[in-house]
């Protein structure tokens, strides 16, 4: 390992987690895999270390092995040395497990939703958490902003909304005083206004008690806005380590120059298509001896395939980096901005979609006597016109009434008052956030996406031919036809749900958070697709999303939802230069950037 | 939770008000002639044709269910063809044993299932417990039955297989004697009254406990992997707290439903594992009453099962919403 210089300005401290050839191997249906291959770190007090990756990288699994919560029904076999705090932790026993867990590691969960105990309050649930620090429950939640401590103390988590138990699930971690604390992705269920407000607090305590925090993430953007060191992981091994403004401004591994090069922000380049990774993951097999990034890297040369690349001094920065040929690596900018700008686009006046006056409420709240419940207002007339060939993006925080509203232009849900008019009698076509859930599990692609032929069986020559052009239309391989979608990745499930939706081309095609659930890279070449679909089929649009840059690369005008109501319609650069309403406003100072610090 | 009561209050008189209906229809589609049954095989023709009209069969079909109906409304079930006494008499002396029997089968049915879950849990896919369990589990309730009965009082000797008490005369003020038993100072007579209890109870409790505990296992394993349960591992609890704390409770509310399903089951297999054992219940009443064509003893018992059935589904659906409180009765 390669001695790094730490946080420059402080005295050199005693690390409080010392990480050496970590090497995790787990059994999935009997097949094991390495996840984690031979990984070493250290972490300071006080730090925020970030550690980035894409889906499937490891860095979970690496969360996970630090708490000693890895699956046991997938057999987990780890190797090597986790120091945490003096205490040896591969190989350690139950009770000092258990121990550590109490005082020494704790977790923030990805899914602030489920990491919850629905059927315990909050002050149970916390009281349970407490190893003997001062200071008590109402305290510690008042600590992360909450502002009424003493009801939601008493409150089942189902009574608080995401960003509320995010900030519960923070209190319950900090209150035991822990010197390591594993952040997993703590923002991505949330909009940027709540992230940013969570990210502060976490810096903040991380200064107050000198909490290490492993921060994991696949966006350096909002790790840039967070972390002090970042580590960028790429199928279970450290490819570059270093100060997170060296990695962010100056990436030295290939792999992070592309994922900078595909993050898009406010800023991005939205006549041409974004500059995505090269080519999905795929999994790899027999990499012991290689370079793991070998197969996608643009630079590679012929001995990336033979040589396994040494973690070795970067030579852009003060870092580390495993790359044989990392000095070409500041050549990829350079290639990434040569993509052809997107076809003039032909928006006719005609509305493929009108939505007028919607007005809908759904009963919530506790039973009256007769079992009636209060209607809870959701929509309030809303006036939304869509033209054909144009694309809106409706941004708006969760609860806002979004995705109802995209169900009551689809179709599937019907609006309380209000008219909803289309220009064809063909139902929309709607592609949902999680395209595994939105598959059946036991029809292949084929079979799937030819479902909507009707009259023609998909089995047939003519059939075949219509699913495979459609695949090839979204980028899918008709290789592919027959497989299960468990045997598919996220990217590939995508595209599948995509030319379902496209074989017989709808004039309109609605889309709930597609991209909101995907990592960076994942989510440009998605957004990339659909900007090249709905211009060679013509097709009308409505993006709902909780992203105003993705809103505003993809649409020709945005419309922002604000509890139920339109606030704000306009197009997306006048949006973002000078937001009208004060909460796009927030919306757009919100949104993290490069420079440390974040915000606008 | 008052109109939750209330409506079940009303399912129930629904229930009894169907049930009725039925029972009144079938009394007049059978071939059984009740006042033919009440006379005698060997009685002359007047003497079944005056029993006819003192029985108000004459009436037409109208009358005799308005009759029917007032009578029912004031806990008058009729007099039964074959004991010659009210049935709701007949009712008031054989329910406190099947109350007994069945009150103490669901309870035991509950720890065979809790049981069963823990065992499957500790050893996760033993293929002893499983064959176990399907074996168990396809055997119907007669053939159970006889086999305990064969088993333990027959041919071991360990346990009593007939009757309630060996004490003939005792009679307590409750009728549950278990209780009785210690409420009277007679210990004695409360084992006594338990130890009678074990093989039927075992009858109908193995069915219960097979249900009831596959339907929590698989609700603990789902339970098991959210991600609330990480969290509280990530405490630093330990794993059965976790398990008891955070696990159970979330996963009562399907093996609660299967309860409530087994419940409903339990009231027809009262009828066999009391004729088996010879339990002096409402279940061996009511075989004997069908045996008999004694329709008002068969009616008052469904009306008493029905009855029975619909309490145990509102307490159990009361416990759920106890469990979880996003249920909202």
């Amino acid at each position: 390992m390669v001695k790094l210089p730490h946080r420059l300005s402080e005295p050199v401290t005693e690390s409080v987690l010392a990480v050496k050839d970590l090497s995790v191997t787990l059994s999935r249906e009997g097949r094991p895999s390495r996840v984690l291959d031979g990984i070493s770190f250290d972490m300071f007090p006080g730090e925020i270390m970030a550690l980035v990756g894409e889906s499937g990288s490891g860095k979970t699994s690496i969360g996970l092995t630090l708490q000693g919560l890895l699956p046991r029904e997938h057999l987990p076999q780890i190797a090597g040395s986790i120091r945490l705090a003096g205490i040896e932790l591969v190989g350690a026993g139950r009770r000092t497990w258990q121990s550590v867990r109490r005082h020494l590691v704790r977790a923030i969960s990805q899914d602030p939703m489920g990491a919850l105990n629905p059927t315990m309050t909050i002050r149970r649930q916390m009281r349970e958490s407490n190893a003997g620090s001062e200071g008590s429950i109402e305290d510690w939640l008042s600590r992360t902003g909450l502002l009424d401590p003493d009801r939601i103390a008493d409150a089942l988590p189902h009574r608080l909304s995401g960003g509320q138990r995010q900030r519960v699930l923070i209190a319950m971690a900090m209150m035991a005083r822990p010197k390591l604390l594993i952040a997993d992705e703590p923002t991505t269920a949330l909009d940027v206004t709540m992230q940013a407000q969570i990210l502060d607090l976490l810096r903040d305590l991380a200064r107050e008690q000198q909490t290490a925090i492993l921060f994991v993430t696949h966006d350096l953007t909002v790790a840039a806005s967070l972390a002090d060191r970042a580590l960028v992981l790429y199928a279970g091994r450290i490819v570059e380590m270093g100060g997170m403004q060296d990695v962010a401004g100056n990436a030295a591994h290939p792999y992070s120059a592309g994922l900078l090069a595909a993050r898009f922000d406010l800023d991005s380049d939205r006549r041409r298509p974004l500059p995505t990774l090269p080519s999905e993951r795929t999994p790899s097999t027999n990499v012991e001896n290689a370079c793991a990034y070998a197969t996608r890297c643009p630079i590679a040369q012929p001995d990336c395939t033979t040589i396994r690349p040494p973690l070795e001094p970067a030579y852009v920065h003060a870092g580390a980096v495993a790359c044989l040929h990392h000095k070409q690596t500041p050549t990829l900018s350079a290639l990434r901005t040569d993509a052809k700008p997107w076809p003039a686009l032909a928006i006719q006046e005609t509305a493929a979609l009108r939505l007028s006056n919607i007005g809908k409420a759904y009963p919530t709240g506790i039973r009256s006597f007769w079992g009636r419940r209060q209607p809870q207002p959701v929509l309030n007339s809303v006036n939304l016109s869509i033209k054909l060939g144009e694309c809106v993006a409706l941004v708006g925080e969760s609860g806002a009434g979004k995705s109802t509203l995209v169900r009551i232009a689809a179709g599937l849900v019907t609006p309380e008052s209000g008219t909803v008019a289309r220009f064809d009698r063909l139902p929309p076509q709607v592609v949902f956030q999680d395209p595994v859930a939105a598959l059946t599990p036991w029809l292949t692609i084929g079979e799937q996406i030819g479902e909507r032929l009707r009259a023609i069986s998909p089995d047939s020559d003519y059939g075949r031919r219509r699913v495979g052009e459609a695949m090839k239309l979204v980028g899918l391989d008709p290789i592919l036809m027959d497989a299960l979608p468990a045997e598919m990745s996220v990217g590939q499930c995508q595209r599948a749900v995509l030319a379902r939706a496209v074989i017989v081309p709808p004039r309109l095609l609605l889309c709930d958070e597609p991209i909101s659930a995907m990592d960076v890279s994942l989510a440009a070449t998605t957004l990339n697709l659909l900007g090249d679909l709905r211009r060679r089929l013509d097709m009308a649009m409505l993006f709902v999303t909780h992203d105003l840059a993705a809103a505003r690369i993809i649409a020709d005008r945005i419309a922002v939802l604000k509890d139920g109501q339109l606030v704000e319609i306009a197009d997306p650069d006048a949006i973002v230069a000078a937001p009208q309403s004060p909460y796009t406003r927030s919306l757009v100072t919100a949104m993290p950037s490069l420079q440390a610090g974040g915000g606008r | 939770m008052l109109a939750y009561l209330a409506k079940s209050i009303v399912g129930a008189v629904v229930v009894l008000l169907v049930m009725s209906f039925i029972f009144f229809s079938l009394q007049s589609i059978i071939p059984a002639d009740p006042a033919r049954a009440i006379a005698g095989p060997n009685a002359p023709l007047e003497t079944v044709e005056a029993m006819r009209e003192q029985l108000g069969l004459d009436d037409p079909a109208v009358v005799q269910y308005g009759r029917f109906l007032f009578r029912l409304a004031h806990a008058d079930l009729g007099t039964s063809v074959r004991t010659r006494r009210p049935v709701s008499d007949d009712i008031r002396e054989f329910l406190p044993a099947t109350l007994e029997l069945g009150l103490v089968s669901i309870a035991l049915g509950m720890v065979l299932a809790g049981a069963m879950a823990a065992l499957q849990f500790l050893i996760p896919g033993s293929a002893g417990i499983r064959l176990a369990m399907v074996g168990v589990g396809s055997t119907p309730i007669f053939l159970s039955a006889l086999l305990l009965a064969y088993f333990f009082w027959f041919q071991l000797d360990w346990l009593p297989g007939a009757g309630r008490l060996t004490y003939g005369d005792f009679a307590g003020p409750t009728g549950l004697n278990v209780i009785d038993g210690i409420l009277v100072g007679r210990p004695e007579v409360s084992i006594d009254a338990l130890l009678h209890m074990i093989l039927p109870a075992l009858a109908l409790a193995l069915p219960i406990g097979i249900a009831v505990g596959r339907s929590l296992n698989g609700a603990l394993h789902e339970v098991m992997r959210q991600t609330y349960i990480r969290t509280a591992r990530g405490k630093g609890l330990g794993e059965t707290k976790v398990l008891l704390r955070h696990g159970l409770r979330n996963a009562a509310t399907a093996p609660l439903s299967m309860l409530s399903l087994q419940v409903r089951l339990l009231f027809g297999n009262l009828l066999v594992v009391e004729r088996v054992f010879g339990w002096p219940g409402l279940g061996l009443y009511a075989v004997q009453a069908f045996a008999s064509a004694d329709l008002p003893a068969v009616l008052g018992v469904a009306i008493v099962f029905g009855i029975l059935y619909i309490m145990a589904n509102t307490l159990i659906e009361i416990v759920q919403s106890m469990a979880d409180s996003r249920i909202n009765l």
